[in-house]
């Protein structure tokens, strides 16, 4: 298949199931809102060593925030309900409780499977904490220096899948980051994912396992455009950069869609661009049951 | 089908226990059946077709007609279904209520809501004392659930009580939120003498200050903006109440009290 010059490998991306939730942060102005989301979703790039995969969904219009506020949407994703638990609440604690003015609700109701939001922020409180339950709801008001910090007490947990990818080949450095914002911006449109990397772009793929026994993840060395001459390469003569990104979300049909309109997006500038190829982290089933097949999508 | 419809026949002399005739105890049950149902009316047992004219057969929707203070437990233990009470009605209405929802058009009397644990009670008229309160001897008054005056409470209004909201667009009356474990009362109007007297936590929300001022046992924590409060007012918007009409809010001066015990519960009035 080719698009616009671009050829789409005939091969799949391969993700993994994971456990995620969606949390909405609010705070007296956006600004603040977005510093504290930023806060809980630093150091969130890859459950390879960050414990979960962390990134901001969108911004929020007071209208759409329970308290009113601006407010952003974060979604999170660990490989177990345990590890997401635990990611939650460090985070919340360290980074929302901490962050001035700042509220936390739980953006994603599951009655059925649930994890602590406040439930045990609430400690900080030192027994000044008092609990309100409304709608069904609990609540915590927990009060702090600034006045009180506002938490709900519980947040579901949605069955997600992590690992989604495209990768990007183009000719050049340049023209792979332009290809890849471009993609970013359109996929940053989509509900209920996040491309968890920095700026949502990822230039250090990795491939299962290692030749160093301590590692279970390495460099993608089949394409690191510099070992074309030295491994098994997957690249031509002319790519000479290859940037990756990753998405996660609360179900395979949300990646789909983002899938398709970033990988769009990186067709629109096409070939006259440097753009080369699309291909995708094909582990050869080492990795994840969801296989997110190019072609399919982009048909 | 149409509502179960007990028309009360003449007002009895003695107090009579209405606490078989719920949803929940007449679940399939015929109409000669139900008309054959004993109540105890003061110490003495009467049939129901004796007490009362039974109209309908819908028994998740049962309405009480010309109804009387002496019509005591009406809805007791109930889960799920309707009452509707034109009229006024005794004592103990909704006690234990776990579900469904009882609308009285008229007053109650004493420990309307007592010990309730969920649904919804609106009494388009005055409650009694004892609202939403706990029986001499026990714990926990409600502890969860709704309960809607749209006209003024008696004495003690909440006391002991746990869980869940009390919102009286009247007035409350003395002793407003005594021994208040938790939840929430609000009121739109005014509060009588010793609120929150022994209020250990919970929130008593008020429109406007009290005119006697607030009790020397609660100490002023200052006014602050408090975020529950507009996602309190919005649970409100779907409650058939003044409460729905009420501009939010979410400035408050805050009055923490009793001191005289572990001075955790709240006053907040709007300023």
């Amino acid at each position: 298949m080719i698009i616009n010059g671009v050829t789409i490998d005939e091969t799949f991306a391969e993700a993994f199931p994971m456990k995620g939730t969606r949390l909405i942060i609010t705070a007296l102005n956006a600004k603040w809102a977005m510093i504290s989301a930023q806060a809980f979703t630093g150091f969130a790039t890859s459950v390879i060593a960050c414990g979960c995969e962390a990134g901001i969904e969108r911004e929020l219009d007071p209208s759409e925030t329970p308290d009113g506020r601006p407010g952003v949407s974060v979604l999170i994703f660990a490989m177990g309900g345990k590890g997401l638990a635990k990611q939650v609440e460090t985070r919340a604690g360290q980074c929302v409780l901490t962050s001035p003015t700042s509220a936390l609700f739980s953006g994603l109701d599951n009655p059925e499977k649930e994890i602590a939001l406040g439930q045990n922020l609430r400690y900080f409180g030192d027994g000044f904490q008092i609990s309100k339950m409304i709608d069904g709801k609990r609540y915590w008001r927990v009060p702090v220096m600034d006045g009180e910090f506002l938490t709900q007490e519980k947040t579901g947990v949605h069955d997600s899948v992590g690992g989604g990818n495209f990768l990007v080949l183009a000719e050049s450095q340049a023209q792979a980051l332009t290809a890849c914002e471009a993609a970013i911006v359109e996929m940053k449109k989509i509900p209920n994912v996040i491309m968890p990397f920095p700026g949502g772009v990822v230039r250090s793929g990795s491939k299962v396992g290692s030749k160093f026994k301590a590692l279970n993840a390495s460099t993608n060395d089949a394409f690191c455009p510099t070992l074309k001459g030295q491994t098994k390469s997957d690249l031509s003569p002319e790519v000479e950069s290859v940037m990756e990104i990753v998405i996660d979300g609360l179900t395979k049909e949300d990646i789909d869609k983002a899938m398709k309109v970033g990988i769009q997006a990186v067709c629109d500038l096409g070939a006259d661009n440097g753009i080369r190829r699309i291909s995708a982290g094909n582990y050869g089933g080492k990795l994840g049951p969801f296989h997110f097949h190019l072609q399919e999508i982009m048909a | 089908m149409s509502a179960l419809t007990f028309t009360l026949k003449a007002a009895p002399a003695q107090r009579v226990d209405c606490s078989l005739l719920t949803p929940d105890e007449l679940a399939e049950k015929s109409v000669a059946d139900i008309a054959a149902i004993e109540l105890a009316v003061g110490n003495t047992v009467e049939r129901v077709d004796s007490l009362f004219d039974i109209s309908g057969n819908d028994v998740n929707d049962i309405k009480f007609s010309n109804s009387c203070d002496k019509l005591d437990f009406v809805g007791r233990n109930m889960t799920s279904g309707k009452i509707t009470i034109d009229g006024n009605v005794g004592a103990y209405l909704g006690i234990f209520l776990e579900g469904g929802e009882i609308e009285v058009n008229g007053n109650t009397e004493g420990y309307t809501a007592c010990e309730m644990k969920s649904g919804q009670i609106k009494i388009n008229g005055n409650a009694g004392d004892f609202l939403g309160g706990v029986r001499p001897g026990r714990r926990n008054g409600m502890t969860g659930g709704v309960v809607i005056v749209t006209g003024d409470t008696g004495a003690r209004t909440g006391d002991h009580m746990r869980r869940g909201m009390i919102l009286i667009e009247g007035n409350a009356g003395d002793y407003c939120g005594s021994r208040m474990i938790s939840g929430t009362i609000a009121v739109l109007g005014n509060v009588g003498s010793h609120l929150g007297y022994a209020m250990k936590r919970g929130t008593v929300l008020l429109t406007k200050a009290p005119s006697q001022g607030i009790s020397a046992n609660f100490n002023d924590c200052g006014s602050h903006t408090l975020a529950f409060l507009p996602l309190l007012f919005a649970s409100f918007t779907k409650l058939d109440s003044q409460f729905a009409k009420v501009d939010s809010f979410s400035r408050v001066q805050r009055y923490a009290g009793d001191v005289g015990g572990i001075g955790m519960g709240e006053i907040l009035v709007k300023i």
